[in-house]
């Protein structure tokens, strides 16, 4: 068995061999991310890019691809945790299964499905989007996505179309068994004034490796909410980019929770392409034991008039490593920018560590920038308080550790959204308030 | 016997020492004032008393109630019964201030072998309480002082002194910010928790508070000693006559600092 870059050189040559029936298009398109992902190769700590996080585990063990799915009815009830009514699509061990995805009742004019059907059917559709957001030439994890490309969901919001429910992505994997390298991609393409909430999932107990990249285009005065929670288990890795293209006076507000894996990183990038857009950017990691958990974003203003408002949290304990690098180009002419960048970070142990890496480049003159980074332990002054009122000094700790943390998912607009990511925050860090009444 | 019984107490900041040999009595049911100057150590007393790790105590003992005080940390002093208001009430965004009060209790009882109480049953403790200083029930949803003005902080402390009834209340500087309407409720608040299992040490640097709250004994503190103490026209005196009365060179010690 070969390990490291043939690994997986390996994998991807026999993968599209056997897809040699696929549509010209498409076989191109992965024969193009493999040079792509060859001529990158994997990346090492010398890599601007990488210099925070090492992908040694992903070098270190073989993976094999998805394989057909044989009967997945024990992860039912993990579903029905992680997941609330509305319309979803449920992958296990990379491969979508129909029984436990709801595709009924989608509002008219919203289109959802497998990305397997939309590579047969949307050539059109997918031509002008796919790999444009999230480029294989860039990125040698988007690269390698793309060289796999086959299992994913294809999201499309006509004009105008509203999604009531949150569309739910859940991507499962199951402990025992191989270690699964799967890579869906999720394209959304959200058309002029639609607005949705879409639910990205990653769970399970599987030591497994997941590559996944999301694209999503913003037609003008569209909306989406984006949540990524990520609460795979602990021998997972898992690497994640999203792009986001905004159109004019579109909105798009990212939430990314990255609360499992032995290593993850999450980038989310968003670029504006119409004056007037609004970006949100919020993300939380919680480490714990030896987890290393990466936050990377940029955000590209690289026209007039836009707002973007990003606040990146950290709270890491015991050994865990925690990375955050974001970078705000302001380009010459995106006059009247508005942008402002929070990174907030609690270390609990003498052992964690992180590494914050505001990155702002401005080359506007009319504009309204802030960034701050901070580094931090749990305030004395707020402990002593709880403290001299009973509390003892563990349960202190994680009152002011949830509650750090919590303003993140309070931010997350949807209420069954919101309690499903407070649920798994409190699997990670106990002391959040059991349902409170209101006086 | 005393409540509260604090003999050649010494502490210090880094080494800078700041208490020098205080020695206070406090009996059940008695309110004892305590007045001096800026900076003359009146909030490290009530700090160390309640455990503030920021000080070191250098000399002298203190039994509560016949335990050793200075042995225990700061929340097993509460459990005891000790309580302190504080002089600069601390925010504490994304706690709230009803989760927050429910649990201290909680954890006071349970230390206490009683049953904890439900959310329904302590949001009904908590707006019968409330009422004792006006605090309007929309502050008990938000956030642990977050955005309070001065004045509702201070009644937010003594809304949780009620909930708690602590045997021994420290209050440092309840009456400092307020304005006369608040001064007064949060007095009646306090007065309303007098009785006599009760001890009550009020810090004050005026003697305004205590047209109010009526002390039995009257200290007075300067450089980190307790120099004069007596009954309730000490502090009339001290009203009229100013520090400098004393004769205390002392008593033009450092400006206070935020403790
Ligand atoms: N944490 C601290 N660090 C350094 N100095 C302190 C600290 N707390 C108090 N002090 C000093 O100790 C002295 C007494 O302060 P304090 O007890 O706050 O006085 P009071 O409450 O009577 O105004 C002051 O000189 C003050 O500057
Ligand atoms: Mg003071």
């Amino acid at each position: 068995m070969t390990s490291g870059l043939a690994h997986y050189l390996d994998v991807a040559t026999r993968f599209q061999a056997e897809r040699a029936d696929a549509p010209v298009w498409l076989k191109r398109l992965r024969e193009e991310a493999l040079r792509q992902f060859e001529r990158q190769g994997l990346p090492t700590p010398r890599d601007e890019e990488w210099k925070y996080t090492s992908v040694a585990p992903v070098e270190a063990r073989p993976f094999s691809l998805p394989r057909e799915l044989v009967g997945s009815a024990d992860v039912a009830a993990e579903v029905a945790r992680l997941s609330s009514a509305g319309p979803r699509l449920v992958f296990v061990d990379g491969r979508l299964d129909s029984s436990l995805s709801v595709l009924g009742g989608l509002p008219r004019g919203m289109t959802l499905k497998p990305l397997r059907d939309a590579l047969r059917d949307d050539e059109a559709v997918l031509a002008e989007v796919l790999g444009q957001r999230a480029r294989a030439e860039a990125h040698p994890f988007v690269a390698l996505n793309a060289a796999l490309l086959e299992d994913g969901v294809f999201l499309r919001l006509g004009r105008g179309v509203r999604g009531e429910a949150p569309v739910q992505v859940l991507f499962l994997s199951r402990a025992g068994g191989e270690a699964v390298l799967s890579s869906p991609r999720v394209v959304v393409v959200a058309e002029e004034g639609s607005e949705a909430t879409l639910v990205e999932t990653y769970a399970g107990a599987g030591a497994s490796f997941t590559n996944t990249v999301t694209e999503v285009t913003l037609g003008d005065n569209a909306s989406l909410n984006h949540v990524k929670l990520q609460v795979e288990g602990d021998a997972a890795l898992h690497l994640g980019v999203l792009h986001s293209r905004l159109g004019r006076d579109s909105r798009f507000a990212s939430h990314a929770f990255n609360l499992g894996a032995a290593l993850a990183r999450n980038e989310v990038h968003a670029a504006f392409a119409g004056e007037g857009g609004d970006c949100t950017l919020n993300g939380l990691f919680v480490g714990q034991g030896t987890q290393h958990l990466d936050h990377r974003t940029d955000l590209d203003h690289a026209v007039p008039r836009c707002t973007s408002r990003e606040l990146y949290k950290g709270v890491l304990d015991g050994r865990a490593h925690g990375a955050f690098h974001g970078r705000v180009r302001v380009r010459e002419n995106a006059q009247r920018t508005d942008a402002r960048q929070t990174s907030r970070n609690l270390l609990l142990s003498e052992t964690a560590q992180v590494d914050a890496r505001p990155q702002l480049e401005i080359f506007a003159d009319d504009v309204k920038c802030a960034h701050g980074a901070a580094v931090g332990r749990l305030d004395e002054n707020a402990l002593f308080y709880l403290r001299s009122r009973g509390i003892d000094r563990a349960q202190a700790e994680q009152l002011l550790t949830h509650a750090f943390a919590s303003e993140l998912v309070r931010a997350v607009p949807e209420g069954n959204v919101r309690a499903r990511v407070e649920a798994m925050l409190a699997l990670k860090l106990p002391g959040a308030p059991r349902l409170e009444v209101t006086a | 016997m005393a409540l509260l019984s604090v003999r050649n107490l010494h502490a210090r900041v880094g080494d800078k020492d700041i208490l020098k040999g205080i020695d206070l009595e406090v009996g059940p049911g008695e309110v004892h004032a305590i007045m001096g100057p800026n900076g003359s150590g009146k909030s490290t007393l009530a700090g160390v008393l309640a455990g503030r790790e920021a000080y070191t105590v250098t000399q002298g003992e203190v039994s509560f109630d016949g335990q050793d005080l200075l042995s225990l940390p700061a929340e097993k002093r509460a459990l005891a019964g000790v309580f302190l208001g504080f002089q600069y009430p601390v925010e504490i965004p994304g706690v709230g201030n009803l989760h927050f009060l429910r649990t201290a209790l909680n954890a006071q009882r349970r230390s206490r072998g009683l049953e904890e109480l439900d959310a329904m049953d302590f949001l009904q403790l908590a707006r019968e309480k409330a009422k004792l200083v006006q605090l309007d029930t929309a502050f008990m949803n938000r956030s642990v002082n977050e955005g309070f003005s001065g004045g509702e902080k201070k009644r937010n402390e003594i809304f949780q002194m009620a909930v708690l009834q602590p045997r021994l209340a420290l209050l440092d500087e309840t009456d400092s910010g307020l304005d006369i309407d608040a001064l007064r409720i949060v007095a009646g608040g306090v007065n309303a928790l007098r009785s006599k299992e009760r001890g009550m040490v009020v810090i004050t640097h005026y003697q305004r508070l205590l047209d109010y709250i009526v002390p039995d004994r009257v200290h007075v503190m300067a450089a980190g000693r307790i120099v004069r103490s007596g009954g309730r026209e000490l502090a009339l005196e001290l009203e009229e006559k100013g520090y400098g009365w004393l004769g205390l060179e002392q008593a033009k010690a450092p400006k206070e600092a935020r403790s």
